[in-house]
């Protein structure tokens, strides 16, 4: 008996080999992912008032249109251009900002425009831990499911630092980049910082003419030379009266290998002054300046504020891996090794690709002049690039280059902490701009358009013309492909096959895996199985057969006995 | 809702009115602003701003509070700093706004939500009782617990059913900080909250009434990372329900850091002598000699020791016997 149990399962052996033989001639199939199966978010975030793309008067401040998909809301312009004190209760509730965030006072010179400046600022960590539960808290996405741990400054707000109680996610003036601030030259502005953050932190104004000590504070930043570190519940004022115009910046100096990477960065533009010069004294999320200096108004059609940064993900990590400051601390001051990272997140205010399409494009029409300041808050060299357009470097770092001098190009390289300040001329002459339509505008060191290395994503912008723009501002783009699957979290975790629908057939898709069994086709399949169904049959029939007289006993003791548990129940 | 929503539209609208009246009468008086500084004197002097008292420690009155009015201590402005100074030129001015009953704002944020001072909750036949209570909020209260960075001085209240409290918030650092409670009737309290919020070092007061279920809220500051780095606390009324987790000195993290032990350098011990009589000095010093533990080992001691010795005895018997 053994041997004809060996036999048998030789000749299984046999078929099956012939049969995968047969099969791998065949490879398998393309899958394709289903869009019912990805979490899928809409292009634009449904719950921003269509009106607020419109221009508008409010508070008496004229506000620009901004046809993009996530405008400034036009509330905040108005409330960062009059001053949180000279605005209606209503227009501040509209803001969320606290009512001493912007305190305008005095025309010192009487030019018609206030030139005491105060801004309060406060520290904020956005995509924290919580002792509680697993998740992140206030959540700010970079890209879709993409949530770095990050620190602000942002302006001092009122109430929650969420949406609302249920919601998680952070309010909107809680976001990257830390806002551009616009002051007037001459100017007498204070910044103060409430330090509302559980880490020390200061203020560098970078290129900003400020004293180095005023009242006898430090107030240049560095905890080595000028001032001690502003404690958490600390609050500290920075005091300056810029002489000179430009592109600057102002960043954290404790730490500042790390915290400025964290995001303590934003940029602070010193305008000329003029008379009437109602300057938006912050623009929240930088991009469109819809309310322009007077200066630039004269000489430009657009102003566009960019600030290009770069995050190294284990080191947003930190925050997010442990409650206690104290073990944050030894991380990031004594663990972190800034020589030994890599760069993962490349971001345009604040946002990656998809999301720089929702409020980043340099939205432009024929024959334009426009105004980009751009700032490179990242740890390495960008290489800006225009598609169709050649565009004039004016300033470099906040200081005018020789006119006859200027260099008109399609790469601009900036070193970390860089300004420059670019003239986009739309002007269709073959130099300037080759045609009208939507030509990226994107860092040409490859990595930074890529998020975590999946691209597209990183800092992709582009210069689009407004005729190429649907009513919510995204590129109409009849001819491109369909932007949905870049709103997805599974394209950034790499679990969507992003060639699959190039073609019918799913040619270039992702094919299906396959282990031994599922290597042959399904009829040879069914075979084989029927054939081990048929032996597994037979070999019960014989042993039934060989042994009967056995299993005819087994079979009546087990009927007695149940039999037997019946009656004994009956007479009980 | 929806009620509510137009209450508050109609209060803001008076506001909004009103507010407009204000910035308009001082723009007529703008001219006398027109303060001498000439715009093209920009030497360094003039960085030095008319400000000469710039005194951080604000002497603010904490102990004079109006507790029927609005409820924020109208402030000395005179001990204010030089920005504080710049508001008051403000169209808002010393005013407050009442957006609604249950929502009030100053000029620098101090903010009411959810006042409630006599509404009965619908499970109350009437108040119990009425209290006051003061909580401080800051950097310092935190210090009693490593690892935290902000906290109330008390984080937590037991009060009875139907209680009506009024609550002093007093912010002892220099920035924003809140009181907010959560998990209320929304029939009463807007969102099912009541919150008080002030910029230090300053007091904000506000009453509420609790309902008569017993019940355990959380309070807490909404500000990013306050609350998980030790801003939290728990109201509990009558029984109260379940503790919340977290609460600095009550209860423990739900998710708690791991603590390695780190190899950092130590003052080295070897030439030093009398190390031994230091040490036990320091230990003598550093060990209350009444500790609890203390007192617990005494009563097991004293427990033991007649055990033990009638273990002895029973094996001297023993012994004997063989």
């Amino acid at each position: 008996m053994p041997i004809k149990i060996l036999t048998t399962v030789l000749a299984y052996l046999c078929i099956a080999c012939m049969a995968t033989a047969q099969a791998s001639l065949k490879l398998p199939k393309t899958i394709k992912v289903d869009p019912e199966a990805l979490t899928s978010e809409p292009m634009c975030d449904p719950k921003i008032p269509a009106s607020w793309r419109e221009a508008q008067v409010i508070e008496g401040v004229q506000i620009r249109e901004s046809q993009r998909c996530s405008p400034d809301n036009p509330y905040l312009i108005a409330a960062a251009v009059k001053g949180t004190n000279n605005i209606s209760m209503g227009t501040l509730m509209e803001t969320a900002l606290s009512p001493d965030t912007i305190i305008k006072t005095d025309d010192m010179d009487g030019d018609g425009d206030p030139d005491r400046i105060i801004i309060k600022l406060e520290v904020m960590e956005l995509n924290g831990p919580s002792p509680d539960f697993e998740g992140l808290i206030p959540t700010f996405d970079i890209a879709p499911g993409i949530q770095p741990g990050a620190w602000v400054f942002a302006p001092k707000t009122s109430g929650m630092s969420t949406e609302n109680f249920e919601s998680v996610r952070a309010n909107a003036l809680l976001r990257l980049p830390s806002p551009v601030i616009r002051v007037e030259q001459g100017d007498i502005v204070q910044i103060v910082l409430e330090n509302t953050h559980y880490f020390p932190h200061t203020i560098h104004l970078h290129g900003v003419d400020h004293p180095f000590s005023h009242h006898g504070y430090g107030n240049d930043g560095p905890t080595q030379t000028s001032e001690m570190h502003l404690m958490p519940g600390e609050k500290r004022i920075y005091e300056f009266q810029a002489r000179q115009t430009g592109t600057m910046f102002y960043h954290c100096h404790v730490q500042t290998h790390t915290h400025l990477a964290m995001g303590l960065v934003g940029m602070i533009i010193v305008e000329e002054n003029r008379p009437n010069n109602w300057l938006q004294t912050l623009n929240v999320g930088a991009g469109d300046v819809r309310h322009p200096s007077v200066a630039i108004q004269e000489e430009f059609d657009h102003e566009y504020d960019l600030h290009y940064h770069a995050m190294d993900k284990e080191l947003h990590e930190i925050i997010q891996k442990y409650n206690d400051p104290r073990l944050i601390a030894r991380d990031m001051n004594r663990r972190y090794d800034l020589t030994d990272s890599t760069e993962d997140y490349f971001t345009l205010n604040g946002l990656s690709f998809p999301y720089t399409l929702r409020e980043s494009m340099i939205v432009v029409e024929p024959d334009q002049k426009v105004k980009l300041r751009v700032l490179n808050s990242g740890g390495e060299l960008l290489a800006l690039h225009s598609h169709g357009h050649k565009a004039t470097i004016t300033h470099y770092d906040g200081i005018e280059h020789n006119p006859i001098a200027q260099i008109t190009r399609d790469v601009f390289d900036l070193a970390p902490a860089q300004r420059v300040d670019l003239t986009l001329n739309t002007t269709n002459d073959g130099l300037h701009s080759y045609d009208a339509g939507v030509w990226l505008f994107h860092d040409h060191r490859e990595k930074g358009i890529t998020t975590d290395g999946m691209s597209e994503g990183g800092s992709i912008s582009a210069i689009a013309y407004k005729s190429f723009l649907n009513e919510i501002g995204f590129p109409t783009g009849t001819h491109a492909e369909s932007l949905d699957s870049y709103f997805t979290k599974e394209f950034y975790q790499r679990k969507l096959p992003i060639w699959q629908d190039l073609d019918e057939v799913g040619s270039l898709g992702a094919p299906a895996g396959r282990s031994r069994i599922d290597s042959i086709d399904p009829e040879t399949r069914t075979d084989i199985f029927n054939l081990i169904y048929g032996l597994l049959a037979g070999l019960i029939l014989y042993l039934l057969f060989v042994k009967r007289q056995q299993a005819i006993q087994i079979v009546l003791s087990m009927t007695a006995k149940l039999k037997g548990s019946k009656g004994s129940a009956n007479n009980e | 809702m929806n009620k509510n929503l137009s209450v508050l539209f109609a209060a803001i609208l008076l506001v909004t009115v009103q507010a407009h009246a204000e910035t308009k009468a001082d723009a007529e008086d703008h001219s006398d602003h027109n303060i001498d500084h000439s715009m093209h004197n920009m030497d360094h002097s003039e960085h030095d701003m008319d400000h000469s008292t710039h005194d951080m420690s604000h002497d603010h009155d904490m102990s004079h509070h109006d507790g029927d009015d609005h409820g924020i201590d109208d402030p000395d402005h005179a001990g204010h700093d030089a920005e504080e100074d710049h508001a008051d030129h403000s169209a808002h001015g010393h005013g407050h706004h009442h957006m609604d009953d249950s929502h009030i704002m100053d000029h620098e944020g101090g903010m009411i939500m959810g006042q409630n001072k006599d509404k009965l909750p619908s499970s109350c036949d009437s108040i119990s009782e009425e209290i006051e209570i003061t909580v401080h909020a800051g950097k310092k209260h935190a210090q009693e617990f490593p690892g935290t960075t902000f906290a109330f001085d008390q984080r937590e209240w037991r009060v009875k059913p139907c209680t009506k409290i009024t609550w002093h918030f007093v912010n002892d650092d220099e920035v924003r900080h809140q009181f907010m409670m959560h998990g209320l009737p929304r029939y009463l309290y807007q969102n099912g909250m009541f919150h008080l919020e002030v910029t230090g070092p300053k007091k904000i007061s506000g009453t509420m009434i609790v309902p008569a279920s017993d019940e355990t809220y959380l309070v807490h500051c909404d500000i990013s990372q306050h609350m998980e780095k030790g801003m939290k606390g728990q109201l509990v009324v009558g029984n109260g329900g379940e503790d919340l987790p977290s609460i600095p000195g009550f209860t423990p993290y739900t998710f708690p850091d791991t603590y390695p032990h780190e190899d950092l350098p130590q003052v080295s011990d070897k030439d030093n002598e009398d190390t031994i009589i230091e040490q036990v000095a320091d230990f003598l010093d550093s060990t209350p000699f009444l500790s609890g533990m203390l007192i617990i080992g005494l009563l097991l001691g004293a427990l033991i020791a007649p055990l033990i010795s009638r273990i002895m005895a029973l094996r001297k018997k023993d012994e004997i016997a063989e």
